[in-house]
C-alpha cells in the first residue's frame, strides 16, 4: 500500500466520521482489499438472452424453440462441440483462445422474479429476500472504509453502489469530473458547506463536500494515463476507456461499475441484441488491449451479468419474454478461461424457463474472496460455493 | 383517515413552499401574491388549469429533419412549456405522469405518437377518472409501441404491457400472480396501431386500432375474476384494484410531499382515491391543502428538470435563445433525466438518486452560466424567499459580503436551493 493511499484511507475515514457524525465508524478497522487489484462489473440492463449469447448449437431443442431468432450453426463461433458464441462477440475470441474468457452457465437465484426491477434489486443487494437495502458493492466500500474504493462510470448510481454511510461516486465522463468555482468564491463556498444541516439538506452538503475531495484526487492523477488502444465510438466503450484511465491513475478504486442497457428484447430480438452484443464485445476487447498496453492487465478482471435471461421459446414478435436463469461472463488474465458449469436442460423447463443450477452469489463470492481478498461471508451474509472462475 | 386540512392563511414561507412544489419555483412577487390566502382556495385555483399553451413556443417537432432532431425538438418544446407556459402545475403533473406511464424515445420515435401521448398527459393531469386516464394511455401508439402490445395477438401473447400494467401502472408488485400477467396478455391481444412505423415514417400519423381478428376471445381469469375479457376490461380491473389507490397515492406524495413519504399520509390519500373512484383532482386538492403538505419543507431533492426549470422561474423567466433551451434539455439528460427517456420503464426513482459527483458538478456549471457568465441573463436579483423558501437569510453569514450575482450563484448550488 502506497503512503498516499494509506493517508487517504485515514483521511477519508476521519472525514466521513466528521461529516456524518458516525463515531462508531472510526472504531471499525479499515479492511484492505487485496493488493491493488480492480474488479470491473459490467451490467447488461434489461435481461440479456443468455441462450443467444452462449449458444447451445448442437441442441435440437434450442432450434425447435426458436425457429426465427436462433443463431444458426453457420453463424456461431464454436467454443466447444456444444457451445459457441454469438457472431457479434467475435472480438472476444482472441481472449477465449488465450484462456482469458470464462462463461458461467445456468446462473440464477431461488424463487426467480421476472420483474426487471425486483430482479435487478436482488442482483444489486445480493439478497433474494431483499432485506438488505444497501448494495453489495456499497457494503464493500463500508468494509474497506473508503467511499472512493468503488465508483460507477455513468450518470446514475446503481443500487449496487448504495451504502448507508457513504455516497459512492458516479463519474460521467471523467474529463468533466472537476470543479470550477471562481477562485474568489472558493472561501465563501467552503464556508457555506461547513455549516451542518438537517435531513436531506445535510445529505446534499456532505455529498458536495465528498465530491470536492473525489474530483481533486482524480484530476491530480489522471494525467498518468496515455492512450493505449482505439476504442469504438460508443458510449459504453468511452465509459470503459474512462475506467482504464482511472485504473491507470491509481486513485484507489477496487471496483468500477459500467452499464450497457437495452437488452429487453421482446420484439425483433436479432437486430437489437446483435447490435448490443457487438457494442459489448467491441468495448471489452478495446479495454483489454488498452490494459495490456498500460501494463495493467494482471491487475484487472471484468465480471458481467444481467438481471435475468429470457424465455427459451421465442414469442410471436420474433423476440423473447422475461425468463429466469442466464449466463455470466468474466474476462482478464486473472480469470480461469473456459465454460464453468453445465448447460441448462432445454427439455426440462420451469414455466418455459431454464431451471438455474448455480446461485449468482457463488460467482460474486469467488471475486470477493479470491480477487479482492475480502471475506465474501461478511459482504454476502452467508457462504456460497461457486465455480472456480478466478485463476 | 383523511388528511388534516391546513387551517392557517398562508404565510410568506407557506406561499414560497407552495410555489416551489407546484410551479417549480417563482419570483418574490409571484410568491407574495399568495400570502394571506386560504390553503384550499390556493390549491383549487392552481388546479383549475385549462389546456392553453405557451404563446410563441419556438419548437415544432414536426419540422425535425430526422427522428433524432424531432425528439430533441419535442424535449426542448416541453421544457419551454414548463418554463414559460401559463400552467406550470399542469406541466409538473404531466412530468410526474410521464414518469409513471413511462414510454421512451429509444423505441417511440414518431412525432404523432409523442404528441398524442403528451397531449393526453396534460389533459388528464388532474383527471377526475384515473381509470379513463389509464385506458387512454394504454391505447396510445406510444405505449402500444413502447411495451410491445402492438405485437400481442391471439395464441402468440406478448406479456410486456400486461406485466408492467400491474407492476408499474396500477397495483404494484405483490398483488398479482404470474398467471394474471399471462391471462391479462391474452385479453389485451388485438390492441395495436397503424401508421408511423419505421424510421422513415417518423412524421406520419399513428392511430390506435383494435384488430379483432388478433384478439383472443376465450375465457380468462384475471385478478380473481373470470370472463371473456376484452382489452379494456383488463385495464379497468387493474385500475379499480384496491391497491392501485395506494400505489398512485404514494407516487403523488413522492412528487409533492417528500422523497420518503409518510405511509399514514399516503393511506389518507389512498382512501380519498378509493372513495372518489380515482378522482385525482380531489386527491390533489386535498393533498395540496393539507397539514402533511405544508409540514414537509425541504423534503424533496429537486430532479434535473425541476432544478433547471426552478432556476429559470426563480430568475423571473428571462428570455433565452432557442439554441440555449435545446442545450438545457440536453443538459437535463446528462444530469440523469433525459426527458421522455428514463433508463427503464420503471422511470426515475428520484430522491438521493439524483445526486452524485457528476450531477452535482453539472448543477454548479449551470448555476454559474445563469448568474456569473458573460451571457448570463440580465435579471432582477431573486430574494432569499424566492431562492430558498425562507425569509430568514440562511446563508447570510457566508454570503453577506458578495455581490448579487455571486450570492445568487452560491445560493443556487446550496443544499437549500436544491431542495423543494
Amino acid at each position: 500500500m502506497s503512503p498516499t493511499r494509506r493517508d487517504f484511507l485515514k483521511f477519508s475515514a476521519l472525514a466521513v466520521a466528521a461529516t456524518t457524525g458516525m463515531p462508531g465508524f472510526l472504531a471499525r478497522a479499515a479492511a484492505q482489499a487485496g493488493g491493488e487489484k480492480t474488479l470491473v462489473v459490467v451490467q447488461l440492463t434489461g435481461g440479456n438472452d443468455g441462450l443467444n449469447t452462449l449458444v447451445p448449437y448442437s441442441n435440437g431443442a434450442y432450434y425447435a424453440a426458436r425457429p426465427r431468432i436462433a443463431v444458426s450453426r453457420q453463424e456461431v463461433l464454436p467454443l466447444t462441440p456444444n457451445l459457441g458464441l454469438h457472431p457479434s462477440l467475435k472480438p472476444l475470441m482472441k481472449l477465449w483462445d488465450d484462456g482469458q474468457l470464462a462463461w458461467m452457465e445456468n446462473i440464477g437465484y431461488p424463487n426467480p422474479n421476472r420483474s426487471h426491477f425486483a430482479s435487478m434489486a436482488i442482483w444489486h443487494t445480493a439478497d433474494p429476500a431483499q432485506a438488505q437495502a444497501d448494495g453489495w458493492i456499497g457494503r464493500i466500500a463500508e468494509k474497506i472504509g473508503d467511499p472512493f474504493c468503488a465508483s460507477n462510470i455513468g450518470g446514475t448510481t446503481p443500487q449496487a453502489l448504495q451504502a448507508s454511510e457513504f455516497t459512492l461516486p458516479s463519474i460521467d465522463p471523467l474529463d468533466n469530473f472537476q470543479i470550477r468555482v471562481p477562485a474568489n468564491l472558493e472561501g465563501a463556498f467552503n464556508t457555506m458547506l461547513s455549516t451542518p444541516r438537517q435531513g436531506e439538506a445535510d445529505y446534499l452538503r456532505r455529498a458536495t463536500r465528498q465530491m470536492m475531495k473525489n474530483t481533486a484526487r482524480v484530476q491530480a492523477n489522471v494525467k498518468k494515463y496515455k492512450d493505449g488502444a482505439v476504442y469504438p465510438d460508443t458510449r459504453f466503450a468511452r465509459q470503459l476507456r474512462d475506467a482504464a484511465r482511472l485504473i491507470a491513475a491509481g486513485v484507489g478504486q477496487r471496483v468500477l461499475y459500467v452499464s450497457l442497457g437495452g437488452f429487453d428484447t421482446h420484439a425483433g430480438q436479432r437486430a437489437e441484441q446483435d447490435e448490443l452484443l457487438a457494442t459489448l464485445a467491441g468495448g471489452l476487447s478495446a479495454f483489454q488491449s488498452d490494459l495490456e498496453k498500460q501494463g495493467l492487465s494482471e491487475k484487472v478482471i471484468v465480471m458481467g451479468f444481467s438481471e435475468f435471461g429470457r424465455r427459451v421459446a421465442e414469442n410471436d414478435s420474433a423476440g423473447t419474454d422475461h425468463g429466469k436463469g442466464s449466463v455470466m461472463f468474466a474476462l482478464g488474465k486473472g480469470v480461469k478461461g473456459g465454460i464453468h458449469g453445465d448447460s441448462p436442460d432445454l427439455e426440462k423447463l420451469s414455466e418455459g424457463d431454464i431451471i438455474y443450477k448455480q446461485d449468482f452469489r457463488g460467482v460474486y463470492a469467488e471475486a470477493l474472496n479470491k480477487w479482492l481478498g475480502l471475506s465474501a461471508r461478511d459482504i454476502l451474509g452467508g457462504d456460497f460455493g461457486g465455480p472456480g472462475w478466478v485463476a | 383517515m383523511t388528511l388534516t386540512p391546513y387551517a392557517q392563511n398562508l404565510s410568506p414561507e407557506d406561499a414560497a413552499h407552495f410555489v416551489r412544489r407546484t410551479r417549480f419555483g417563482g419570483t418574490d412577487a409571484e410568491i407574495r401574491a399568495l400570502v394571506g390566502k386560504d390553503a384550499r382556495a390556493v390549491a383549487r385555483a392552481a388546479l383549475d388549469f385549462d389546456q392553453t399553451r405557451a404563446a410563441r413556443n419556438p419548437f415544432d417537432p414536426a419540422t425535425g429533419a430526422t427522428p433524432g432532431a424531432m425528439i430533441q425538438l419535442t424535449r426542448a418544446g416541453w421544457l419551454y412549456e414548463m418554463i414559460y407556459g401559463p400552467h406550470p402545475l399542469r406541466e409538473k403533473l404531466a412530468l410526474t405522469w410521464s414518469n409513471h406511464f413511462v414510454v421512451g424515445t429509444d423505441k417511440v420515435r414518431n412525432e404523432s405518437s409523442l404528441r398524442q401521448y403528451l397531449t393526453l398527459l396534460r389533459r388528464h393531469a388532474a383527471t377526475r377518472r384515473f381509470e379513463e386516464f389509464t385506458l387512454d394511455v394504454a391505447r396510445t401508439p406510444a405505449m402500444l409501441r413502447y411495451l410491445d402490445n402492438d405485437q400481442n395477438r391471439k395464441g402468440k401473447p406478448n406479456e410486456n404491457f400486461s406485466r408492467e400494467l400491474l407492476e408499474l401502472f396500477t397495483t404494484g408488485i405483490g398483488h398479482y400472480t404470474e398467471k394474471d400477467v399471462q391471462e391479462g396478455a391474452r385479453a389485451l391481444s388485438g390492441w395495436t396501431f397503424t401508421g408511423g412505423r419505421g424510421n422513415k415514417n417518423f412524421l406520419e400519423e399513428a392511430r390506435f386500432e383494435y384488430q379483432k381478428n388478433r384478439h383472443d376471445p376465450g375465457e380468462k381469469t384475471y385478478l380473481g375474476q373470470t370472463g371473456k375479457f376484452e382489452p379494456q376490461d383488463i385495464v379497468r380491473l387493474a385500475a379499480q384494484h384496491p391497491q392501485t389507490a395506494v400505489f398512485i397515492a404514494r407516487k403523488l406524495h413522492r412528487a409533492f410531499v417528500a422523497d420518503t413519504p409518510d405511509e399514514k399520509a399516503v393511506q389518507g390519500s389512498a382512501e380519498t382515491f378509493r372513495r372518489t373512484h380515482g378522482d385525482l383532482r380531489a386527491v390533489l386538492e386535498e393533498l395540496l391543502s393539507s397539514e402533511a403538505f405544508y409540514g414537509s419543507r425541504q423534503r424533496i431533492i429537486r430532479g434535473p428538470v425541476e432544478y433547471i426549470v426552478g432556476a429559470l422561474r426563480t430568475l423571473g423567466r428571462p428570455e433565452l435563445a432557442a439554441k440555449r433551451l435545446v442545450n438545457l434539455a440536453q443538459l437535463s439528460g446528462r444530469m440523469g433525466q433525459q426527458i421522455l427517456e428514463p433508463d427503464t420503464v420503471k422511470g426515475w426513482d428520484g430522491g438521493r438518486e439524483w445526486i452524485n459527483d457528476s450531477t452535482l458538478l453539472l448543477r454548479m456549471n449551470l448555476a454559474a452560466s445563469l448568474t456569473l457568465s458573460k451571457d448570463a441573463p440580465q435579471v432582477k436579483p431573486p430574494t432569499n424567499l424566492a431562492l430558498t423558501g425562507s425569509e430568514r437569510d440562511l446563508l447570510r453569514a457566508e454570503l453577506g459580503k458578495l455581490n448579487d450575482k455571486q450570492r445568487t450563484y452560491l445560493t443556487m448550488i446550496s443544499p437549500e436551493f436544491q431542495l423543494a
